[in-house]
């Protein structure tokens, strides 16, 4: 039902957009574009429950009025994240509904004022130069339910600069942007909106549980990271992408990379004696090939024929590989992860 | 001795929970003693060895597993790699190239998979190698079939 609303609603000038979409639509589970619609949808509907009230006469009552009976969830959309932009992605609805002439005259004027200081202001200067070049992306998104592999950089960009924006701006406007309870929500922010009860229904049907988690979170943290960003904290709580993206690992960088690799060679019992690995055990990497066995094993295969199991290669360096055991089995497997991580 | 003893043991114990997860292999401990070890093995199909059940005798050494058992056919089998008389097997994995992440059932799973791609190049069984080195596969493949049949197969009547 979202997709239907969203698609009905869809502005001519998205016209290829909408194609593309629709073809990646066929191979994408109607599921997973639900999921991603409402949470990120949820998500700026209840930060801008309290900006909604003040501003929402001024600056859409043009387009509301203008579409009439066309209106729907993408204009509610449009709306919500307008005010929450301010220029930014005000600046997208130019690009992609010139249509909307009322509102894209406003925001074009306020873009002038706005888009600049909106983007230096956020941090990650990769955000700034993918929403600059993102405009179809987003129409794209919203209709064909989320890219997954081109667009999605340019998302989380946007949700950085979102939440970077929002840091800024509207824990001084908004005293009460707290989420209110995820099911209310909805429809706290539709009704005052006079949004009609198609999307109500949309959103009070499928309530997230996440989001009211990861809002105050997205405003209590300012930086807006890349999502390939190697120092960026694993433990992140902010940005809704950890939860509105279903495979959310594919996107960091080394650090889960390298959780997966060793994560498969790693059993939770040494393949040769069958006993359970402890700590030690489990931290001992002795060959390339990733096979890992008990030191008691490793010894006894190095005072016999002192070949890798797992590759049949002999070890290397036995000594060396005594001495980590001995001394530095940490530094032994830190530095392997690095390497794994410059590798991966 | 005590850490083979206790991998046999594991090794067992995996065996009888997964006695059905491969149905052509059947591996059976000796009663007294762990390092004994008899399987029966189907022979694969579309080879001469179809149909056929095989009877392998473990000795599993005590530095096992950095030692590989010996294994050796105890059903007669006609095969280049299978010493006719002895039941002699030659196999990398049961000699050079044994690595001690192979278990039983994998030794297992490696002869079956000797009796579907034999290496006439390094014969045990010369006359079979010799047919199929000259090429007689069909000379090879109805004395292995004779034998499956005369020597594998319950006797009927």
């Amino acid at each position: 039902m979202v997709s239907d609303s969203i698609t009905t609603a869809s502005i001519p000038p998205a016209q290829n957009a909408r194609d593309f979409g629709k073809k990646k639509r066929a191979h994408r589970s109607a599921k997973l574009k639900q999921c991603k619609l409402d949470a990120r949808r949820e998500q700026w509907l209840s930060q801008c429950t309290a900006k909604n009230k003040g501003c929402k006469d001024e600056n859409n009552g043009g387009v509301q009025r203008r579409n009439g009976g066309n209106r729907s969830l993408e204009d509610l959309e449009m709306n919500s994240r307008g005010e929450e932009m301010d220029g930014s992605i005000r600046q997208y609805r130019d690009l992609d509904s010139p249509s909307n002439s009322p509102t894209s005259e406003i925001g074009s004027v306020l873009d002038a004022a706005d888009s600049g200081t909106n983007f230096t202001g956020s941090s990650s200067s990769g955000s700034s130069s993918s929403g600059g070049s993102c405009s179809g992306c987003i129409t794209e998104d919203e209709e064909g339910g989320g890219e997954d592999d081109g667009c999605l950089d340019d998302w989380e960009a946007v949700a950085d600069a979102l939440a970077a924006d929002e840091d800024g701006k509207g824990q001084s406007q908004n005293p009460c942007s707290e989420s209110p309870p995820q099911g209310d929500s909805v429809g706290q922010v539709v009704s005052p909106s006079q949004v009609t009860d198609n999307s109500m229904g949309v959103g009070g049907g499928i309530p997230k549980p996440e989001c009211p988690k990861t809002i105050p979170g997205a405003s209590g943290n300012s930086r807006a990271w890349r999502p390939d960003d190697a120092f960026r904290p694993q433990s992140l709580p902010n940005l809704s992408k950890q939860q509105s993206l279903p495979n959310p690992h594919r996107h960091y960088g080394g650090g889960i990379a390298w959780a997966c690799n060793s994560a498969v060679p790693a059993p939770s019992s040494c393949p040769v004696c069958y006993e359970d690995l402890d700590f030690t055990d489990s931290s001992f990497l002795p060959c390339l090939c990733g096979f890992r066995l008990c030191l008691f094993c490793h010894k006894r295969i190095l005072e016999e024929d002192g070949r890798c199991p797992g590759c049949r290669k002999p070890y290397e360096n036995p000594a060396e590989v005594e001495a980590s055991v001995n001394g530095g089995s940490l530094t032994f497997r830190l530095a392997r992860s690095c390497s794994m991580i410059t590798r991966s | 001795m005590q850490a083979s003893r206790a991998r046999l043991f594991k090794e067992y114990k995996e065996v009888q929970r997964e006695k059905m997860a491969d149905p052509d292999i059947q591996l059976v401990c000796d009663d007294s003693n762990i390092f004994k070890w008899t399987a029966l093995i189907k022979g694969p199909s579309e080879t001469p060895y179809e149909g056929g059940i095989f009877q392998l005798a473990f000795a599993v050494p005590e530095q096992y597993p950095l030692q590989p058992p010996q294994v050796r056919f105890l059903t007669k089998i006609f095969h280049p790699n299978v010493h006719f008389k002895t039941g002699e097997i030659c196999l990398d994995i049961l000699k050079n190239a044994w690595s001690p992440a192979w278990t039983l059932q994998s030794v297992c799973r490696a002869i079956i998979a000797l009796m579907a791609h034999p290496e006439p190049d390094s014969p045990l069984n010369c006359d079979s190698g010799n047919l199929l080195r000259s090429g007689d596969i069909r000379g090879y493949q109805s004395m292995a079939r004779m034998y499956t049949r005369l020597a594998a197969m319950p006797k009927k009547g």
